[in-house]
């Protein structure tokens, strides 16, 4: 009998909260698999403290925010390649990071088949945050403030790479970007002008078979034209299937928020939207060369602003936890 | 559950609910050998290469068990053996009452559902230190030692065999024939097949996943044996 009231009293003690995510209704249902993580009001925010906590790197100089700010769409504005602890620098340019909950892999190279295991990469690279999940564990277990945030949302105050990794995928996983102008247009409560309208034609003419709406990606990897950089040399999907034909394949970014996320491509190496236009209007590596006139490249930046989404970029759920 | 709320529900027999009758605990044993040498860690082997192992640490699991090819229990864990921890070189199972069994098997290294599947606890949290984090997927098999005909640096040789995604998908499927009933089962894993097998020349560093950590893989499935004992 004992038992039993413990059970019930158990059963009544308020646990994490449950939390919803919030799309379009036109989109399709999320790829993330969220029976084996659900979201909760604390798991999120758990996540949250520790995507902004330098915790996370070996000297605690660096959080993942230091390469993902959430005023820049999550990507580190200005970087061609990304900056680790003590100035090391990466060999890739760190992404955009938006409705993740749609992906299919993550890297440029899709190395990463699960939004859980993501943060394990940058954790452990000696070129980002130089540490490991196993002391990051041990780090959170000695914390004054960890333990009473991992039962608020975990309902046990031990920290585990499970827990860890969960709680972050919790809080990347409410990154949606879905407010911008073409959303609204979309929801018919905003209108294109025209140059914007235009634009919107030639990229679904020319661009979306790879940036395909709603995510404005196809999530698959694609050649879209540019030349190896013979330093870096990275040759993007065959490192993963060392298929030959996947050489110089990358994943399709989003575009969403492309006014905030430069400079651009897998190394960064353009600065300004009008670079990446006039390659495409140039290159003939494409299946489909593009002839765009110099207005037809105007009206053509003028649709891609129309993915910035300020509701996204100042949202104070995704900024900075406040104690 | 089940079983509380029969016992609960008639309360005057609880007696008979008490689960001691009920068990039917088969004990795994798992011991790694050089033929017929067992293996310690940090001890020579007496091999003309004076092979050592430092390291071994493995993924078993989804352990299922027959009797004339119908399943009669399938537990769809995980577990990390490890050489070093003598705590993890034992398994037991719950079988069904008066269950008897013919053959088992297992998976050597973590199947791909599971490892698609996001981050887990216990043996396959990675803390474990079986987890690749710059291309996603689980260490299936770590074997570090050392041999006379390695040409690396101090003869260390370093096998790190994994991968879940066609067509370098390296975890196996092990079949095994018990020949009947028994509390006690030794799970022996020769690993001289696997070093006469080693490409020794340019291939004593597999650290990623690819056609090498597939074959390695399923020389290593097929040096297992089950011994009643
Ligand atoms: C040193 C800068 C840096 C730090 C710190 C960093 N990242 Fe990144 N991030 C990158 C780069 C660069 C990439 C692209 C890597 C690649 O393609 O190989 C990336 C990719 C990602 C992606 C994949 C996005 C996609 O669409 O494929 C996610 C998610 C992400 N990071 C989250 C995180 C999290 C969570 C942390 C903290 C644990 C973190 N990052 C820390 C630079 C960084
Ligand atoms: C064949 C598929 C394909 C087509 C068509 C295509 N893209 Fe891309 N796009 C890609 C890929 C792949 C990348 C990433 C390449 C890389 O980083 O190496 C990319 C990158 C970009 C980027 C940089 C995004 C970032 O976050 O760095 C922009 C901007 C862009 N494309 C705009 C366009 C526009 C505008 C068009 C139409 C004129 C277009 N793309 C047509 C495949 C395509």
């Amino acid at each position: 009998m004992g038992a039993l009231l413990m059970l019930l009293s158990a059963a009544q003690r308020p646990g994490p909260e449950p939390a919803v995510l919030q799309y379009p209704k036109n989109w399709p249902a999320p790829r993330y698999d969220f029976s084996r993580n659900p979201l909760t009001r604390e798991g999120i925010e758990l996540g949250r403290r520790l995507f902004y906590d330098p915790v996370l790197s070996r000297d605690s100089t660096l959080s993942c925010a230091g390469c993902h700010l959430s005023f820049t769409a999550f990507a580190h504005v200005d970087h061609a390649l990304s900056h680790g602890i003590q100035d090391r620098i990466g060999t890739r340019n760190a992404p955009a990071l938006a409705n993740l909950a749609w992906a299919q892999a993550f890297m440029w190279d899709g190395a990463i088949q699960h939004l859980d295991f993501q943060a394990l990469a940058p954790i452990s690279s000696p070129t980002e945050m130089d540490h490991s999940i196993q002391k990051i564990v041990e780090k959170l277990n000695a914390s004054p403030r960890y333990p009473a945030l991992f039962e608020a949302a975990f309902g046990t105050r031990k920290a585990t790479g499970e827990r860890v990794l969960k709680a972050m995928a919790q809080f990347e996983l409410t990154l949606i970007s879905a407010g911008s102008k073409y959303d609204r247009m979309m929801a018919g409560t905003d209108t294109f002008s025209r140059q914007e309208q235009n634009g919107y034609a030639i990229f679904q003419k020319n661009c979306a078979s790879c940036h395909a709406e709603p995510f404005f990606t196809n999530f698959s990897f694609e050649k879209n034209g540019l030349p190896l950089d013979t330093m870096l040399r990275d040759y993007g999907r065959m490192r993963i299937t060392q298929n030959p034909a996947d050489s110089l394949r990358f994943k399709v970014p989003t575009l969403r928020n492309i006014e905030f996320s430069y400079p651009y491509m897998h190394d960064g190496r353009f600065r300004k939207l009008r670079d990446v236009v006039n390659h495409y209007a140039q290159t003939t590596a494409l299946d489909r060369p593009l002839e765009l006139s110099a207005n037809e490249k105007t009206d053509l930046v003028a649709f891609l602003l129309t993915l910035t989404d300020r509701a996204f970029l100042f949202n104070p759920d995704f900024s900075f936890p406040k104690e | 559950m089940k079983h509380l709320v029969l016992c609960l529900k008639y309360a005057g027999l609880i007696l008979l609910c008490f689960p001691a009758e009920s068990q039917n605990i088969i004990s795994l044993n798992l011991g790694p050998f050089y033929k017929s040498e067992k293996i310690a860690l940090g001890e020579s082997l007496s091999t003309p290469d004076s092979l050592t192992l430092h390291q071994l640490r493995f993924y078993l699991g989804h352990f299922t068990f027959y009797q004339n090819n119908a399943a009669i229990l399938e537990d769809k864990n995980y577990h990390l053996f490890d050489l070093e921890e003598a705590s993890t070189l034992n398994l037991t199972f719950n079988l069904p009452q008066n269950a008897t069994f013919d053959s088992l098997a297992f998976n050597l290294g973590v199947d791909s559902l599971t490892t698609a599947s996001g981050a887990m606890g216990g043996d396959l949290d990675p803390t474990q230190g079986m987890f690749w984090t710059w291309q996603s997927g689980y260490i299936n098999v770590k074997m570090e030692g050392f041999s006379k005909k390695c040409p690396a640096r101090n003869g260390e040789f370093q096998f790190h065999l994994g991968g879940y995604l066609p067509p370098y998908a390296a975890n196996q499927r092990v079949e095994l024939k018990t020949g009947g009933n028994s509390e006690n089962l030794l799970l022996t894993l020769d690993l001289a097949p696997f070093f006469e097998q080693v490409n020794w020349v340019d291939k004593h560093n597999v650290m990623s996943p690819g056609a090498e950590a597939v074959r390695l893989s399923g020389i290593l499935a097929k040096s297992f044996a089950i011994h009643a004992q």
